[in-house]
């Protein structure tokens, strides 16, 4: 079987994580880690039952692949503001007490997990970078000297 | 009195380029992905920085909307983070870059017919990269990378321009070697 074939069902699978699954997730960061919690720890390889259920497992480990990358660089491409509101609103949407949630991304720092194995060097470090930034700009919002002004 | 003055001149000139190469090496060795640290396997790290982020590295917006929030420790931390990130994006280009050379000048040295005036050029624009990388490495910690915003984007259009070069030199040097196959 040639590339351009198996290219045709990994669009297909790629398209229905896109509209099923991740349409659902309301801010570009959640679909970021979403997709990576799809990834084996021990393996790195892709998993997902429903997107198998209709597709091969080869065509939807690539389908997640691409997907995870894509919104890889998509969310390190956003400026310092975007990616603040942009992780305000995954805060938000995770329910969690927001000074726990930032203290625990902080000290723990999850996201670093959320990297793709084949991504330029320099684009992972600028992503780790601003979300540590953002963090700490989010931590002094809630600073009550800075929330009295 | 002109001589002793420039001379003094020159000392202060000498000693900043040096405290500013020393800053520079010591927030490089710091950087989170160091040799100690996790690193993608060789091929991902030859790949070269997509143009969009070398831009964004560089540019002043994120420096304005930091400064608006009016936390001299923000802004200090911003300050640290970008430059460690500037610094790596010089790292990168200059392995990446030197790897494409080592692979260009192993070719040519098997290659049969190497014309002169492109060789030169690509030395010449390579020589041009990896001044311009070596002053950017020196300034990015003297200056700051948002000041320097002209200065990335030549070289990454130097980058851009040597790979094409080597790229069409590779694809023309294949093309002579299959109708050196298909005549003999």
């Amino acid at each position: 079987m040639n590339a351009a074939v198996k290219l045709v069902p990994v669009q297909e699978a790629y398209d229905d994580l896109l509209n099923r699954t991740l349409s659902r997730v309301s801010c570009d960061l959640g679909r970021l880690i979403y997709l990576a919690s799809t990834r084996d720890y021990n393996t790195g390889n892709y998993y997902h039952e429903g997107l198998v259920s209709r597709f091969s497992p080869e065509v939807a480990r690539k389908a997640l692949e691409i997907a995870h990358r894509q919104a890889f660089y998509k969310v390190s491409a956003f400026s310092l503001e975007d990616l603040v509101s942009d992780l305000e609103a995954y805060m938000r949407s995770t329910r969690e007490n927001p000074q726990e949630f930032l203290r625990a991304w902080q000290k723990l720092e999850p996201y670093r997990v959320a990297i793709p194995t084949e991504v330029n060097l320099t684009v992972a470090r600028l992503f780790t970078s601003n979300v540590r930034l953002a963090l700490a700009i989010l931590r002094f919002r809630q600073e009550p000297s800075h929330s009295r002004r | 009195m002109i001589g002793t003055s420039s001379a003094l001149f020159g000392a202060v000139v000498l000693l900043v380029l040096i405290l500013g190469w020393i800053r520079a090496e010591s927030r490089s060795r710091h950087l989170p992905y160091g040799r100690d640290g996790w690193v993608p396997d060789e091929n991902d790290a030859a790949e070269l920085c997509p143009p969009e982020f070398v831009s964004q590295i560089f540019s002043g917006q994120d420096l304005t909307f930091i400064s608006r929030l009016e936390s001299p420790d923000l802004k200090r931390h911003f300050l640290r983070e970008r430059s460690a990130v500037a610094l790596l994006w010089v790292q990168q280009t200059t392995a990446g870059v030197r790897r494409i050379m080592g692979r260009h000048l192993e070719a040519s040295r098997l290659s049969a017919d190497i014309e002169f005036a492109t060789e030169a050029s690509i030395f010449l624009q390579y020589a041009q990269l990896r001044l311009i990388c070596a002053v950017l490495f020196l300034l990015i910690g003297l200056a700051g990378p948002q000041r320097l915003h002209g200065i990335p984007l030549r070289a990454d259009i130097l980058t851009q321009r040597i790979c094409n070069v080597l790229r069409e030199f590779e694809s023309g040097a294949r093309a002579r070697e299959m109708n050196g196959a298909r005549s003999s």
